[in-house]
């Protein structure tokens, strides 16, 4: 039709901005919508899209030539997967993780995966059968020496290349078969066993959120100080590519068809799906176990509770108290993973320290909204009297908190709204699609050009490089934005000296009901209790779930996981329990939910 | 008013003799306060992909930044809401694409800095955004340029417009279609008044021109004349016609139009109509029976017509013998307005019919006739001593024309307007009073009855009418014989 006359002309049109290109009869293009008449002719096209030849002779065989190259080589899905692990694994470098993170962890962990999932090296590829059903036009001869050709070049990388030559892995998959097969509608090859329902099922297959999961293994493995909670942060701050992450694949690899199914993504995964998914690929990866979490590593909760307190601008003096509590809850020891063990699940290092700091807090403030505000008036009288002292008040870092957390939620909702999605190159899952979806996409763009224009301002939010703090506290100066910095503050009002050791002037603690769940049927019991428990915990409950970026009721259910462990052990030690005092438990048979109080 | 109470009733105040099923429903009332509000718009759907969460909260910010005015805001946020239209997943991206046009043209039409270079490439945009409202973006498009003044654009967005197909022709995009013509026809019109301006203001017969103008003035006419036979209000395009029809004196034909537009059946009514007709016809000295007939049909369907004073004075020309009392009933039904209740010129009509009426003999019962439907309001409504202290501070005159109507409808009302007039005028001049006294020299003895019905009622200082106060009166007095019968 016109589309082989105007050879793929694409520029729009001045005119409409329309892409429909016609040739009149004399040879001119024309735009077929608002009939401007533009200054081309057919003959220039052809010189244009063919640097070699101006003659009409290129121009006739063009047809076939130009559909080989739009289809590019052939590849498979894991390539691209491979592909995309490559760029994340190379983000995560620049962003300062060990060197030997990609070529020595995740590049093993990925050769572990193609392996458990049988897409290379091993005697019974997964798509053997697939393969021989699919190709069945061009002859089953082609399929099993190209298979072959494949796991070999695979095998051989792994033999001999240890440095990981990624991109070289995939790129000795012949590019021999058959075109009518494949392009029908995907650009990948395997991309239809991908989507059938049983490979659905079987869940051995890859998948955008499992890129992330096997890296936050491999980070794992390599005991990087990365976070899921950070690498979810970096993921939705668009330092380490996953939206659009297929943008990176080189010009040969077209996507288009299935593949979108596959490679687009829509939304960022929540932290517990990552976390599910993590766990069930290491199970499935049947990993050994993981090298143990010690006090030199950063994911240690001694070192991480240090990172949180500084991030929520609480006193160090803290740290002693969370360190007693972990001490006593035993949690020094039980800090790494063995995925083949079934009561060894993947712990979350980031919301067990967020739990750890606030157990912390209800020892030394109680948190009842009673207890902490009256300790709170101690310190200011405190100081008061003395005017040189800064004892920590309870208040004042509520407030300063308070005013940085509605700043930053707002600013994370306007990241939110302002997001973008699309990706420059669309795609397309069909090629009924291709004209409508790249329509659409340069409308899209002029829109957003001309308000852009308008409005004078960038649509982007402003990139900030990455950090590991959200906020940023100090004294009144340069690239403090967030308050004024409480780290150095005493906790002298609210502990007190009995004996020879420190003991907090609050004697009592309390803590929801610790009742027996069923740990397969029962969800959350946040929602329901949530109205029963006093506002200041709950507050507090919430700046941790907007600090990692969880839902409060994960950080909830974490704290009463260490409150178990950490009473457990308190009973059974009587050195644990400090002077044995009476309290008067406030105790309301009426509600469903008892809150007990412990005397300590 | 009974779920109102039963929704603020609190649970504890039930009566404990009500049955369980009562407090089963008062309780589900009292948790589902039925309060109409409107649905949530920007609600989370439980499973929303991050795409999807980001064009709600972008449309949220973009909703807050136009209620409070702050356009450059909004603008930000559009250009990222662009992206919603590449959505894939999308049941209506029609929707979208509306939604995009309307909040864009309101932010465009606000923004400080927005040109027409903006409006035309916006436009030019959202028309290939979505076939569906490809008719109505090139027809808002041409509505703008006209606004602007450029009608040759506003001409050459309409002409393409015209030329555009897509599909099957539905019914609303045909009725589109007619209306797009219809607007060609009318810029057409335009064009056309601009040459005549040009032609009037050289004074030269220039042959060329007036050919180029006659040639508008048929293409317009086609398009026009079509948009007519349609039922719809096209008061602009029925002037425009108008006006080249008279220019080129075709009086017959302006005045069929006209009449057409009125009386036609298909269309629907529209006093307007009927008010071109009669200004036409007026301007060019048609009888004053037909004009007479035109207005006639205007008054039963406006009453409150301004032309309605028009139609009282031509009536009053005439010499037939019921006119005068026509006349009467148009002023009453305007005096029925708000608006007229306080016009001079409606008040001396009244004056004047009354005056003349006065000549015949049974001028009473025709008065009665015309008053039948307003006796029990109609005094009470115009003559309160509110009304006349406002009338006084209004325009004296006024007082005086309406006391002089109250005297002669109802002498015995006339007390309570006049009183009021009569403190009031402590205070005015003594010129004033002078012409007052003479005035009232000229009254007759009813205004005399009038005011002792004054002295009389003075002491029930209340705005009810006499009548009513003393039903109630009597009402009150039987019920105490009641009582002591009893």
């Amino acid at each position: 039709m016109d589309e082989e006359q105007t050879g793929g002309y694409s520029e729009i049109c001045g005119q409409c901005g329309e892409v429909d290109w016609g040739v009149s009869d004399e040879g001119r293009f024309y735009c077929r919508s608002c009939h401007n008449v533009i200054e081309r002719t057919k003959e220039v096209v052809d010189t244009n899209t063919f640097m070699i030849g101006t003659s009409r002779v290129s121009s006739i065989s063009k047809g076939t030539k130009r559909k080989k190259l739009e289809q590019g080589r052939e590849w498979m899905v894991c390539e691209g997967f491979q592909f995309i692990l490559k760029h994340q694994a190379e983000a995560l470098l620049a962003m300062g993780v060990c060197p030997q993170f990609k070529d020595d962890v995740l590049c093993q962990f990925w050769r572990m995966y193609l392996q458990k999932s049988r897409q290379a090296y091993t005697k019974n590829p997964v798509h053997d059968g697939k393969f021989r059903l699919r190709s069945q036009g061009s002859g089953e001869s082609e399929s099993a020496p190209e298979l072959s050709v494949m796991s070999d070049s695979m095998m051989s990388a792994s033999e001999t290349d240890g440095d990981g030559d990624w991109a070289s892995g995939g790129g000795s998959v012949s590019g021999h078969t058959s075109d009518g097969v494949s392009s029908v509608c995907s650009g990948s090859v395997d991309a239809v066993s991908y989507l059938t329902p049983r490979q659905r099922r079987s869940q051995g297959l890859m998948s955008m959120p499992k890129t992330l999961a096997l890296c936050h293994l491999a980070l794992l493995w390599a005991r990087e100080a990365i976070t899921l909670a950070d690498l979810l942060r970096f993921v939705n701050e668009g330092h380490i590519p996953y939206v659009n992450a297929y943008e990176g694949f080189p010009e040969e690899m077209r996507l288009y068809g299935r593949d979108s199914l596959i490679f687009r993504v829509e939304s960022i995964p929540s932290y517990s799906h990552l976390h599910k998914e993590a766990q069930t690929l290491a199970v499935f990866l049947e990993l050994p176990l993981f090298p143990p979490i010690t006090l030199d590593c950063l994911l240690h909760p001694t070192l991480l509770t240090v990172r949180y307190l500084t991030e929520a601008n609480l006193p160090d003096e803290l740290h002693d108290w969370v360190c007693r509590i972990m001490e006593k809850a035993g949690m020094e020891s039980s800090v790494t993973f063995e995925p083949m063990r079934s009561r060894s699940p993947l712990p979350h290092y980031d919301v067990q320290a967020a739990a750890l700091i606030i157990i912390a807090m209800k020892l030394l403030f109680k948190l009842d909204d009673h207890t902490e505000w009256d300790l709170s008036n101690d310190a200011s009288d405190k100081n008061k009297e003395n005017p040189d002292g800064n004892s920590f008040n309870l208040r004042r870092w509520y407030r300063t908190m308070q005013t940085a957390l509605t700043t930053a939620a707002r600013r994370q909702q306007d990241n939110i709204a302002r997001k973008h999605w699309k990706a420059q190159k669309p795609l397309y899952t069909s090629k009924k699609d291709k004209l409508v979806v790249l329509k659409r996409r340069r409308i899209a763009e002029q829109l957003q050009l001309s308000f852009q224009k308008l409005s004078g301002s960038p649509v982007a939010p402003p990139s900030s490089p990455p950090s590991s703090f959200c906020f940023c506290w100090g004294e009144e100066g340069e690239g403090v934005r967030d308050g004024p910095s409480m780290h150095h503050h005493t906790l002298d009002s609210s502990v007190r000296l009995r004996g020879a050791s420190l003991q907090p002037s609050n004697p009592e603690y309390w803590h929801p009901a610790l009742r027996a769940c069923k740990p397969r049927f029962c969800k959350s019991h946040y929602a329901e209790v949530e109205v029963t428990l006093p506002r200041m915990y709950v507050w507090l409950l919430g700046l941790f779930s907007f600090l990692l970026g969880v839902k409060p009721g994960c950080v909830y259910e974490e704290v009463l996981k260490v409150e178990r462990r950490f009473l457990r052990s308190s009973k059974s030690q009587p050195r644990a329990r400090a002077t044995p005092r009476k309290t008067q438990p406030k105790k309301q048979p009426k509600r469903k939910q008892t809150r007990k109080t412990c005397s300590r | 008013m009974d779920d109102l109470e039963s929704e603020l009733r609190v649970p504890g105040e039930l009566g404990e003799n009500e049955s369980s099923d009562d407090e089963s429903i008062n309780r589900k009332r009292i948790k589902k306060p039925n309060l109409p509000l409107a649905p949530p718009i920007f609600k989370e759907k439980p499973c929303e992909t991050g795409f999807h969460k980001t064009t709600r909260n972008c449309l949220q910010h973009i909703r807050e930044a136009l209620l409070h005015h702050r356009w450059q805001k909004a603008a930000e946020y559009m250009s990222s809401y662009s992206q919603t239209l590449e959505d894939t997943t999308a049941n209506m991206p029609q929707l979208y694409a509306e939604i995009i046009w309307r909040i864009g043209t309101e932010i465009l039409h606000h923004h400080p800095d927005s040109k027409l270079e903006d409006y035309n490439s916006f436009y030019e945009r959202v028309k290939h955004s979505g076939v569906k409202h490809y008719l109505k973006v090139c027809l808002e498009h041409s509505f703008h340029l006209l606004v602007n003044g450029q009608f040759e654009d506003a001409k050459r967005q309409l002409s393409i417009a015209e030329s555009w197909r897509y599909g099957k022709q539905s019914a609303d995009q045909s009725q589109r279609i007619k209306l797009i013509q219809a607007y060609s026809g009318f810029l057409d019109y335009i064009i056309w008044c601009e040459k005549k301006a040009t032609v009037s203001s050289t004074d030269e017969y220039d042959a060329g021109v007036n050919q180029e103008m006659h040639s508008y003035f048929r293409q317009s006419s086609v398009n026009l004349k079509e948009i007519m036979k349609l039922p719809g209000v096209w008061d602009p395009f029925v002037l425009s016609y108008i006006d080249m029809l008279e220019f080129y004196n075709d009086h017959e034909g302006a005045v069929k139009v006209l009449n057409d537009y009125a009386y036609d059946n298909n269309l629907p009514p529209n006093p307007n109509a009927h008010v071109y007709l009669y200004r036409y016809m007026k301007k060019h000295d048609h009888p004053s029976k037909k004009l007479l007939k035109v207005l006639k049909i205007l008054h039963t369907l406006v009453p409150s017509l301004e032309l309605m004073l028009e139609y009282c004075s031509l009536l009053l020309q005439s010499d037939k013998e019921g006119d005068l009392q026509k006349a009467l009933g148009v002023v009453l039904d305007l005096l029925d307005y708000a608006s007229w209740r306080s016009n001079l010129d409606v008040w001396n009509h009244l004056m004047t019919i009354i005056k003349r009426l006065r000549l015949r003999k049974q001028w009473l019962k025709l008065v009665e006739e015309e008053m039948a439907n307003r006796k029990d309001w109609w005094l009470a409504m115009h003559f309160t001593t509110f009304q006349a202290r406002r009338d006084l501070a209004v325009n004296r005159e006024l007082l005086e024309v309406k006391r002089f109507v109250v005297g002669a409808f109802c002498p015995r009302y006339a007390s309570m307007y006049c009183g009021v007039g009569k403190e009031t005028r402590k205070g005015v001049t003594s010129e004033a009073q002078k012409t007052k006294r003479s005035k009232k020299a000229e009254k007759d003895k009813e205004s005399k009855t009038a005011k002792k019905a004054q002295k009389r009622t003075r002491k029930a200082k209340s705005r009810l009418t006499l009548r009513k106060l003393l039903e109630r009166r009597r009402a009150h007095r039987q019920e105490q014989k009641c009582f002591k019968d009893a």
